[in-house]
């Protein structure tokens, strides 16, 4: 056998090296672990399968109650099928059911008050701690000193009213709402049938942005599109509502109140119709002053198209006006509500009934209640309770006054002295001052009148019934009130209302309020008025938790971390505003900024359109720190029926 | 031979939008995002970087016109799933680009997009006309519980890569799989609903199949409503559009939008 | 290591004052293009100032630029080789070494550029093909061709490096460039009919194509691209040796050369100059306006008409300067004369970048603006620097320019 050389050897290793090069090569090796280290770098994440099953649920979002079908991979939900017949706010219940900042646990105080600070303790701890201070108050004697304020009605919200009631105080609120606005001014909540309807004039009731039931009222959209029905929007702002309505009736902002008076007046004098209802003959004298001439001057909109409008409605077989300016926030003096509903009893429209809440029956005070109930009066609306009154506990029920109240900083200073517990799922800005916040269960995870959740409760979370119900049965002598065992056993009792009756046009309130606003439009410090507008998905501010809904947002409304806002391009000429400047709002209360400008005609003269539902301090980390919080700075004059500041226009100026 | 004819694709699915009925409220955008595991970023603000397929546009004629006679309405926006001149030979300004073959258009006339083939140039996206095409330009973030959500029938795309609207056809591949499961074999069998027409609470978004002359969307795409966003050859006369399509492409979308107001169709020209 | 230390030290300070300041801005940049690269890579192109409307920025204007002047390089070789100018012969090397840097850096800054560098190799195991035997897409014909003709550069590159006097004195590595030198004109061959596809589609062919807008589309662009590139290329060529011999102070290659080149690159500026008003002109009557445009209104924003004004005046610049022999034939009008050159070519890749992607896609859309971040400008003044510096390099060590190494001899040797 030959010996292997130097030579040869080097040539066989050479040729060993090179065909093992090109092998690997073509062995595909090299790309195999390329497209390996592709997904490691990657850390893709693969969405763990299971079996596909779509359950029937119930959307708890709003009273509306939409009966939905919730797609489950396994014991996952992944998407909400509303079939056409839902709303974005529902669109984003999986959102809240699988939000990363969503509380496990109840989180108790530790440090100053307002700036979320929180330790986790154990149900059993938070509710004998917060039972105790109770306990504590009722005998110190001071029952009224302690309140709640409801987001808006439910089971638990009315479990809560009956507790707080049941000891003694009558200061059970509820965040403003179209329900409570219209229960104050007309004696009951407004009831519209808007399928019937064949005549809708909005007074700035942005009736597709979240107002009143939103799904129901798509559905009557849509349909009033096939029917040939009559839209039209009387707004300071070409807001969604007003670009799908059949015609936008363009008014100096915060004046659609003197629009309804100059229909009435035309109604009146020259068709020869009234209302048989209380104080009617006051109220008409003082609507005789608005002729349409006299409406027109006040509100731009031309004399022969009031005159138009109030034929139109005149004419229409069901008629609908409809009260109650904003979207998912609602502001509207009581004046104008009344005017507007006016209107409706004025052309005798069937299409409009009111109605009222119920709470259900069977609570038994406990003894010393009595007296107190006699003695401290209820305020008309959260507003002016905080305006007004002192109180030693305040129990928070999914509502968020210190982000949504115009009265947010006053709120926060007297939470700051009383014991704060708040009932929710995520920390929104008033938990922020909780010294307890208890963790409470989505729609999806609670039992309804439909059936079974949809998912089994997050670990750590019960329903905000069940929560009222645990600290109620440890205050001494509720215990006989509260003797479900679970908020299951309330779903049927809950939730009734009854048909309303005594609406008065209250001539004197029309009087004052008319007054007031006209000092207030011809104050010339401030030139321009605040209207604010609210954002798709994002509503009045809830919906800014869900990350999904910035992918809606476009750049007319929240851009780069900057809010913007809207002003007409021939007011920014005279203020000498461009296109992106930098802003800061300023009214009598204080100033907020920085906002961006955007300049388009779609906004009346001497307005700048704000959008709301940014600016939080506390909720959650999508919503933290975005844009700014125009209710810091808006109108915090209160109506004496509502009870609640009529923010909605708001004299400022910019700089 | 026979069974060969009945598994013949028939579907052209297609879209239309009645903007009269479109109020602009996003729940076909969030269940869009929803469906198609869209990532979720803390701050999602930078609107020119956002991964969205489905851009609800707010228009308005203030170019053309002034207060108070402006007026504003609301377009959903996603792929239009263009088809160039000949449906029988789909060539969208987007899938004959590619340098790696990661889009292509399906026999039913779905652009579709494979995130995992897609080396992110971005060249499609240049070349699509609707600004339809979205990037990650930062790693797709899914925050803690948030991945319980997660759809398991769209994968999740890595960061630098284009995704784009499917006309969710992940759905229809899943009732077709279901109809297989039944013994039905038949391609066309089954028909379905993309997650932004399902959603959409006024029933202004209809999708169906273009070739079937029966299906609403194609009775909509013949209404005299019906237009397609910044498509002005189709307002030329025929032998004009002739002329026109004998030198180039024309992207011939497959949404069609419908709306009764003038300004909007004035507003799909350049002035 | 301190020898290694104190030899650098040593060197960088043998250097004059203005060539020290202009060393460290050059490592300074490339120490930046690390630092930000790996940013880049790692996380991202969110830190970028390109989004989904303005999705390709500076980098691919830096690519197209790379191409078109490295594109001076095949048009050199084509001219030098094919038809036999041997005038030429002196700048080859240094023609070679640019093409080739260019064309690497092209590479480099494309994988920044993609999402995914690495997934970079489906460029060539799916490749979009199509069914013809010209490939479907424009960009699987860059990466080939582009690929290809970056073998053919390699290989034209390595008798130059041969031609160093310790690999030279190895006989087998001095026979394999000898023989490699002869066999150059192969090579300048396969480049130059490489180098007219890529020329073509990565400059013109890939914008022109995209009958979705109508910025872009226009049949002619390919070729358009490739005419660009051959006035703008050798205007470069010839531009790199002019500063190269400024700074060292020495002819690096016989006048009759660069006069021989300047006059190849001003012919090729009439014709693109012809070519390129044909095709504004094919635009505003033709092409545009089938997308129902008007050319002129596609000139809006911040990127406007001004980027064409100043395209075609740099165009008339370098047509007067390089044409006119009392010009060409003084040092200064000749310098201004490719640098007018230069930047209109590079003007034309700001008018397809720039300017085409601020145009607005939807009429109630405006004009779009980019300004490129830190991350952006350093990467690429990064790549530029390091070309620089390898450029600075093989003109120090390497047997760079015959002419010099001729003068040398005849001088007796340093």
């Amino acid at each position: 056998m030959k010996k292997i050389d130097r030579k040869d050897f080097l040539k066989i290793a050479g040729g060993a090296i090179a065909g093992s090069a090109v092998g690997t090569v073509f062995s595909g090796a090299p790309f195999i672990s390329l497209q390996w280290l592709v997904e490691w770098t990657q850390d893709q994440h693969v969405p763990s399968s299971g079996l596909e099953k779509y359950l029937k649920g119930v959307c708890e979002i709003c009273p509306n109650k939409c009966s939905i079908s919730v797609r489950m991979i396994g014991e996952r939900a992944v998407k909400v099928e509303t079939s056409n017949s839902g709303c974005p706010f529902g669109q984003t219940s999986l959102q809240m059911l699988y939000h990363p900042d969503r509380i496990t646990t109840p989180l108790k105080n530790t440090g100053s008050k307002g700036r979320a600070k929180f330790t986790p303790v154990t149900w059993d701890e938070a509710i004998k701690d917060i039972s105790s201070k109770i306990n504590g108050i009722i005998k110190s004697g001071k029952n009224d000193r302690i309140a709640s304020i409801n987001k808006e009605r439910n089971l638990s919200s009315e479990l809560l009213d009956r507790m707080v009631n049941s000891i003694g105080s009558n200061h059970s609120y509820y965040e403003p709402t179209l329900d409570t606005l219209t229960a104050g001014a007309v004696g009951g909540m407004l009831d519209y049938n808007f399928d019937d309807a064949d005549f809708i004039l909005s007074f700035g009731a942005r009736l597709l942005e979240g107002w009143g039931d939103s799904a129901s009222i798509s559905k009557s959209f849509s349909r009033w599109k096939e029917r040939k029905v009559k839209f039209i929007q009387v707004d300071s702002v070409c807001t969604r509502t007003a670009s799908a309505a059949d015609e936008w009736v363009p008014i100096k902002p915060g004046t659609e109140i003197f629009v309804a008076l100059g229909i009435a007046n035309h109604l009146i004098k020259k068709k020869g119709m009234g209302s048989g209802a209380a104080d009617f003959g006051a109220w008409s004298a003082i609507a005789g002053e608005y002729t349409p001439e006299a409406a027109s001057r006040l509100t731009g909109v031309p004399a022969k198209k009031i005159e138009e409008l109030a034929d139109a409605l005149s004419r229409a077989k069901s008629p609908v006006a409809v009260a109650g300016k904003g979207g998912k926030a609602i502001s509207s003096s009581s004046a104008e509500i009344i005017a507007v509903y006016g209107l409706n009893t004025i052309v005798k429209s069937r299409s409009v009934t009111t109605k009222q809440n119920v709470n259900f029956a069977g609570a038994a005070p406990i003894q010393t209640a009595a007296k107190f109930l006699a003695e401290s009066k209820k305020c008309a609306g959260f507003d002016e309770f905080v305006k007004t009154k002192n109180f030693d506990m305040l129990i928070v029920n999914g509502a968020d006054p210190v982000y949504k109240s115009v009265y947010g900083k006053e709120l926060a200073a007297k939470l700051e002295k009383s014991f704060v517990v708040a009932i929710m799922p995520l920390v929104n800005d008033t938990a922020a001052y909780a010294d307890y916040v208890l963790p409470s269960i989505t729609s999806f995870e609670s039992k309804t009148a439909a059936g079974d959740p949809v998912v089994k409760p997050v670990d750590g979370a019960i329903h905000a019934g069940d929560a009222v119900l645990r600290i109620a049965k440890m205050v001494e002598g509720l215990q006989q009130s509260f003797q479900w065992k679970s908020y299951t056993d309330l779903i049927a009792l809950t939730g009734k209302t009854a048909g309303a009756a005594g609406f008065s046009f209250k001539g004197d309130i029309l009087k004052k309020q008319l007054a007031d606003l006209k000092k207030a439009l011809g104050d010339a410090n401030y030139s321009l008025s605040l209207v604010p507008i609210e954002a798709p998905v994002v509503g009045d501010g809830d919906g800014l938790a869900f990350p999904y809904a910035m992918k809606v947002l476009g750049s007319e409304t929240f851009s780069s971390g900057k809010l913007y806002v809207q002003i007409n391009r021939e007011t920014a000429k005279k203020h000498g505003i461009c296109n992106n400047e930098s802003l800061k709002i300023i009214t009598e209360k204080g100033k907020v900024g920085s906002v961006k400008a955007l300049l388009t005609d779609s906004v009346s003269p001497d307005t700048v359109a704000v959008p709301m539902g940014f600016g939080h301090k506390f909720y959650t980390r999508y919503a933290e720190d975005k844009g700014v919080n125009p209710r810091e700075i808006m109108n915090d004059k209160i109506d004496p029926l509502t009870g609640t500041a009529s923010w909605l226009v708001t004299r400022v100026k910019l700089s | 031979m026979m069974k060969d004819m009945e598994n013949k694709m028939k579907r052209r699915w297609g879209m239309a939008i009645d903007l009269d009925k479109c109020t602009g409220c996003g729940e076909c955008a969030v269940s869009c995002a929803q469906e198609n595991n869209l990532p979720i970023f803390e701050d999602d603000s930078d609107i020119p970087k956002k991964m969205t397929y489905l851009d609800v546009m707010r228009i308005t004629n203030d170019r053309d016109a002034k207060f108070p006679d402006v007026k504003v309405a609301f377009i959903p926006k996603m792929c239009q799933q263009c088809e160039g001149n000949d449906p029988k030979n789909p060539q969208p300004p987007c899938v004959s680009v590619c340098p790696v073959v990661a889009t292509d258009t399906g026999d039913d006339g779905v652009v579709s997009q494979i995130w995992s083939r897609c080396i992110g140039c971005r060249y499609c996206q240049v070349s699509c006309p609707y600004e339809a095409r979205v990037f990650n330009w930062w790693k797709p973030k899914y925050e803690g519980s948030f991945k319980k959500s997660l759809n398991p029938d769209v994968s999740i795309a890595s960061r630098g890569t284009i995704q784009k609207c499917t006309f969710c056809s992940h759905i229809w591949k899943k009732e077709r799989d279901k109809a297989v499961m039944k013994g039905e074999l038949d391609i066309n069998a089954v028909l379905y609903t993309p997650a932004c027409v399902s959603a959409c609470p006024t029933g202004a978004m209809v999708f169906g199949d273009l070739n079937d002359p029966k299906s609403e969307v194609s009775r909509l795409a013949r209404d005299n409503r019906a237009f397609r966003l910044v498509h002005t050859i189709d307002q030329k006369k025929p032998d004009e559009q002739k002329k026109f399509r004998a030198i180039k492409n024309f992207p011939n979308p497959k949404v069609y939008y419908l709306s009764s107001k003038q300004w909007i169709r004035d507003l799909m020209r350049f002035k | 290591m301190k020898k290694i230390i104190d030899y650098l030290k040593n060197e960088f300070n043998s250097y004059s004052k203005n060539i020290r300041i202009t060393l460290m801005v050059l490592f300074a940049l490339v120490a930046g293009f690390l630092i930000f690269g790996i940013q880049i890579l790692f996380w991202g192109l969110g830190y970028t100032d390109m989004n989904n409307n303005f999705a390709m920025g500076i980098w691919i204007i830096g690519d197209l630029g790379l191409v078109a002047l490295g594109g001076g390089a095949f048009f050199t070789g084509f001219i030098l080789y094919i038809f036999r100018n041997d005038k030429l012969e002196p700048l080859i090397n240094s023609t070679v070494l640019l093409g080739f840097m260019c064309y690497l850096f092209t590479f480099i800054l494309l994988v920044f550029d993609i999402g995914q560098p690495l997934r970079a190799w489906f460029g060539y195991t799916y490749p979009n093909w199509g069914s013809h035997l010209m490939p479907q897409s424009m960009l699987t014909e860059v990466v080939w061709c582009l690929t290809l003709y970056f073998c053919v550069l390699c290989v034209e590159l390595i008798p130059i490096a041969l031609k160093h006097k310790i690999l030279d004195s190895i006989p087998v590595l001095h026979y394999i460039g000898h023989y490699l030198h002869k066999l150059m004109w192969i090579m300048a061959a396969v480049g130059t009919f490489l180098s007219f596809f890529h020329q073509g589609s990565l400059g013109g062919g890939m914008w022109g194509v995209l009958y979705g807008k109508p910025t872009w589309f226009r049949p002619h662009y390919f070729f358009l691209a490739i005419v660009a590139a051959t006035a703008g290329g050798t205007s470069f060529m010839l531009l790199i040796p002019k500063i190269a011999e400024k700074v060292m102070k020495k002819k690096v290659a016989p006048a009759e050369s660069f006069q021989s080149l300047a006059k190849i690159s001003g012919i090729m500026f009439i014709a693109y100059t012809i070519f390129r008003i044909y095709d504004i002109v094919v635009m505003s009557v033709k092409y545009v306006p089938l997308a129902d445009r008007s050319f002129i209104d596609l000139w809006g924003g911040f990127f406007g008409i001004w980027l064409l004004v100043v395209e075609l005046a740099c165009c008339a610049g370098a047509i007067v300067l390089l044409n006119l022999k009392k010009f060409r034939e003084q040092e200064k009008f000749l310098f201004y004369g490719v640098i007018c050159g230069v930047v209109a070519v590079v003007f034309s890749k700001f008018d397809a970048v720039l300017h085409g992607f601020s145009v607005p896609n939807f009429p109630w859309k405006g004009f779009t603006g980019y300004f490129p971040t830190i991350q952006e400008w350093v990467v690429m003044l990064g790549s530029f620097a390091t070309m620089a510096l390898i450029y600075m390099w093989f003109a120090k060590y390497m047997p760079f320019f015959p002419h010099l190494e001729k003068e040398k001899h005849k001088e007796g040797g340093n």
